[in-house]
């Protein structure tokens, strides 16, 4: 073997040696464990906080509204569907408000006559119907077929 | 960045995806294979005086190698700015996940660049370097003193054995070329989401624009060199070199020729939107620049000039209009294909919008650093490895002790 | 210090890198509360039921952090039109539909129209997974495609291989640090399933037109919904094998 071959191969190889010298170190320690991917990763996307409970959770302090949402028209709206997430309200219900909004447009997002909504589903005209009061004046939110509000 | 989206928001048309407003991948990712195409170019010029037994190309070997460096080592650059976390990019070596087709890229790149590129140079520059080695002084010669590695026998034997190994390399070489990349364009032909990219013809393609950039590029670098230095040009070699450029070119054509026609004839769903994108979004960079002004004006040319008609001074003309031509109808081509792919919506109902911002991040100055920075590294490599053929710097001064 | 074992894996993972296969270990399950071999998950999406309200959207963004410009999406809500007279179908998408879709044709004028939610369909197949050059995307056990926000690079080759448009490069000026510059989509609200929530798409929705269930669990009324209705999957032509199966929809939507 010429010097030069030696010298050139040795520059490589120790390159490679290093290569996997430092790849042993950088790789995370949890690659692989299922699969060509980091294991820990799984772990810190299920731990991630929710941020909706679910009505279930609101009963414990509602129960008076869960009562009667659950048995009106609107049992199948999630409480959370119209007082945004409130994951944390429930941890913390003082410092943590929920949402409430009760303007005509936000019931209108579900109840305004729309043509590419199933026919089915109850819809109004939202330029008439109630003659522009509030639609919690007459209905009541959590159970709509109960007139005068809250 | 938000600021372009919602302007990009005003121009689309149709309905596309609420996530395709943004183009993910920019004018720096048509760049990316622009690069590579060109390196992959150079080096099969290169070869074709070692492997081919092409001579009158000689002038050019040496040029087109270190051009071929210059850009390899550009060619990551692009790839690397435009990732979300470039300080992540060494993760690709480090866990390559192997049914991806970009995940090669490290080591496609790591051998071509370690094993056939330097290794070609280094062997072929040995001589030289070894006298230059003895001969120069400073910093100059300190770095010849490391490239020769300690080995100072340039014996007739031991360059015989050199030539041999330079051969083999190059003989190497030339399918790594090919791989480096027709590998690029399987990362795009293997997307089967977007029927504009999804083609097998894809790597074969890349290759022969490849093939015709690199060609385009060492010609002009050679021109332009040979007038900076005020020396006579080799008017045998810049022929051969223009017409390995025309039949590439004719080669080229005829597969891009194919792959529309595929595209025309299968009918297959998405065609109508692909007519729309071809005859209306990309018209100016596909009919106009890539066809006309970028393929079939320059074949034209080349066809020209080998007709005979021409005196030397016009086809030099015609060759230095022709590969500029060809280096703009090539980058057009790339453009036609990366930014072309995602206004085409996977929707089939819609088309996208690119605007390119002029500064920042994935901008049109940062493309324009990046192409200009392998002139700058040729020009270093030229300047301390000199390519030319007449008497280097050692044989003047040897001649000088005579 | 280096030990000589983790040496000798480093070289027998480069040997198997070379041989093309991926180290595979033990499968075992990510925490003890949760086994994720007895889980397989599905979803069903009813378009018929479908009112368009945007709830869904709007608990999506705030339950993943997904940015609130309406060039990021985990879910979205596409309205088909067909008018009288035309072949090809009207499409779109306000702002993903995070506020309601406003009337745009008389009702007199239409043929046909409803409206589709879309997600990440959680295919069997998935190409973004394939595409992915350092494993950062993945799927897990009970068939959930994750990204891994630490070890993504940002190259968006993923973003391209998806035929549903189903991903988007979190942006840089995003809520969430530790997710900018990396791809981001919808994960079934993976942190909520595995403590036995729903998604919380389908915890919003007031009509019931998305339906989570694990296939593994016989008595998950998915199976009911899978089984009396006539069911299809977006772009089957793809070979990428969803997971997310929709009820009433028409060849159009895609
Ligand atoms: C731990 C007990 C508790 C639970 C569980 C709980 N809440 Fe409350 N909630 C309260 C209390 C206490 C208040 C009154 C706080 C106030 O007046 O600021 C309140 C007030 C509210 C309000 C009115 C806020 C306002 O600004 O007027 C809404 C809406 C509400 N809760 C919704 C919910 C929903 C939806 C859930 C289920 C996800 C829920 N709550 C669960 C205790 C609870
Ligand atoms: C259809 C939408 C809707 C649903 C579903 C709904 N709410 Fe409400 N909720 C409202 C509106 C609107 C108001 C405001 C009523 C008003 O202003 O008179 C309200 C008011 C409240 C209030 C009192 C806040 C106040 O300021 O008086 C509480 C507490 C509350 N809701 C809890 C619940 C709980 C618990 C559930 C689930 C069991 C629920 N809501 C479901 C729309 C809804
Ligand atoms: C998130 C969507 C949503 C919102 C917001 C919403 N509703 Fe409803 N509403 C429903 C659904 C779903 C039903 C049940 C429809 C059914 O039974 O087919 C319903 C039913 C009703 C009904 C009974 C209709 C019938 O024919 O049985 C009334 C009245 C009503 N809602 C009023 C309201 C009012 C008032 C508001 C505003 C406070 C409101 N809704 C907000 C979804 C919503
Ligand atoms: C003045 C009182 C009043 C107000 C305000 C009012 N409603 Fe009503 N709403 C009624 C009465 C009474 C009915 C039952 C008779 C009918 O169908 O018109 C009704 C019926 C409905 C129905 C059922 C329609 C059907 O065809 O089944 C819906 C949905 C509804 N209202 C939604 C709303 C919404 C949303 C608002 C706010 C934009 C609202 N209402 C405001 C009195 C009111």
């Amino acid at each position: 073997m010429r010097k030069i071959h030696i010298r050139v191969a040795m520059v490589y190889i120790t390159a490679a040696i290093l290569f996997l010298i430092i790849r042993s170190f950088v790789v995370p320690p949890t690659f692989g464990e299922y699969d060509w991917y980091r294991g820990d990763s799984v772990r810190e996307i299920m731990e991630l906080p929710p941020q909706h409970a679910n009505a279930t959770v609101c009963k414990d302090c509602h129960s008076e509204r869960y009562d009667l949402w659950s048995g009106g028209a609107h049992s199948t709206v999630s409480c959370e569907s119209c007082h945004g997430p409130s994951y944390s309200h429930t941890k913390d219900p003082i410092i943590v408000s929920a949402n409430v909004d009760n303007s005509r447009e936000f019931c209108g997002l579900c109840h305004a006559q729309n043509p590419s909504r199933p026919a089915d589903f109850p819809q109004i005209d939202m330029d008439t119907h109630g003659n522009g009061n509030l639609c919690v004046v007459c209905h009541n939110p959590h159970s709509p077929w109960v007139f005068g509000g809250e | 960045m938000s600021e372009i989206l919602w302007e990009v928001l005003n121009h689309i048309e149709g309905f596309i995806y609420p996530n395709e407003v943004e183009v993910n991948w920019s004018v720096l990712i048509a760049l990316y294979p622009y690069i590579t195409g060109l390196v992959a170019g150079a080096f099969i010029v290169a070869s074709l005086e070692r492997v081919f037994k092409v001579e009158a190309v000689k002038p050019t070997y040496r040029l087109a190698l270190l051009t071929a460096l210059a850009f390899l080592l550009a060619a990551p650059l692009p790839l690397v700015a435009h990732l979300g976390h470039p300080e992540r990019a060494l993760e690709i070596m480090f866990t390559p996940h192997l049914t991806s087709a970009m995940a090669g890229f490290g080591f496609v790149y790591a051998w071509y660049l370690l094993i056939v590129l330097l290794l070609e140079l280094g062997y072929d520059y040995r001589k030289d370097v070894v006298k230059w080695a003895q001969t120069a002084t400073g910093f100059r010669g300190f770095l010849y003193r490391i490239l020769t590695m300690g080995d100072y026998d340039i014996s007739e034997e031991t360059l015989k054995k050199d030539e041999k190994l330079v051969g083999i390399i190059t003989v190497i070489g030339l399918p790594s070329a090919a791989f480096l990349h027709g590998y690029v364009g399987f990362i795009f032909g293997s997307v089967k989401a977007n029927p504009w990219w999804s083609s097998p013809l894809m790597p074969i393609i890349f290759l022969f624009s490849a093939m015709v950039s690199g060609i385009a590029l060492v010609l002009l670098i050679y021109m332009a060199s040979t007038k900076l230095r005020g020396k006579e040009m080799d008017m045998e070699c810049v022929d051969t070199l223009a017409g390995y450029l025309l039949y590439t070119y004719i080669l080229d054509l005829g597969l891009e020729f194919m792959e529309i026609a595929h595209l025309l004839y299968t009918q297959e769903e998405g065609i109508d939107a692909i007519l729309i994108l071809i005859n209306d979004k990309l018209f100016v960079s596909f009919i106009i620049i890539q066809i006309f002004f970028g393929t079939l004006i320059p074949i034209t040319l080349l066809v020209l000039s080998k007709t005979g008609l021409f005196r030397a001074k016009v086809r030099k003309f015609f060759y230095i209009s022709a590969s500029l031509l060809t280096l703009i109808g090539v980058f057009a081509m790339r453009w036609n294909v990366v930014i072309g792919g995602q206004i085409l919506s996977k929707t089939f109902r819609g088309y996208g919008y690119y605007i390119m911002p002029l500064f920042g991040p994935e901008s049109l100055t940062l493309a324009l650093a990046i192409m200009v920075l392998p002139f700058i590294l040729l020009a270093i490599f030229v300047k301390l490895l000199p390519p030319w053929d007449e008497p280097p710097l050692w044989m003047k001064t040897e001649r000088r002790y005579d | 210090m280096i030990t000589r074992r983790k040496f000798l894996k480093a070289l027998g993972l480069l040997s198997a890198t070379a041989a093309g296969v991926s180290a595979k270990t033990s499968r075992a399950e990510p925490t003890e509360y949760y086994d994720w071999s007895k889980h397989y998950y599905s979803f069903v999406v009813d378009s018929t039921k479908c009112i368009g309200c945007g709830r869904c959207v709007r608990a999506c963004k705030l339950e993943n952090e997904v940015p609130l410009e309406p060039f990021f999406f985990r879910t979205w809500v596409e309205r088909y039109i067909w008018l009288k007279g035309e072949e090809e179908p009207y499409v779109d998408s306000p702002n993903g539909g995070f506020e309601g879709f406003p009337v745009i044709y008389d009702e007199k004028a239409i043929r046909k129209s409803y409206f589709v939610p879309k997600l990440c369909n959680q295919c069997d197949r998935p190409p973004c997974v394939q595409v992915c050059p350092v494993g950062a995307t993945y799927k897990t056990e009970d068939g959930v495609v994750l990204v891994d926000e630490k070890y993504c690079i940002g190259c968006r080759y993923c973003i391209q291989a998806c035929p549903y448009g189903a991903r988007y490069l979190y942006p840089f000026n995003g809520p969430r640090k530790s997710r900018r510059g990396t791809a981001d989509k919808c994960t079934w609200c993976y942190h909520r399933i595995t403590k036995g929530l729903k998604p919380a798409c389908v915890e919003a929705c007031p009509v019931g037109a998305r339906k989570f269930g694990d296939l593994k669990d016989p008595n998950d009324e998915i199976h009911k919904l899978l089984d009396e209705n006539r069911i299809s999957v977006l772009k089957p032509e793809q070979g990428t094998k969803p997971k997310v199966f929709y009820i009433g929809i028409d060849t159009e939507v895609r």
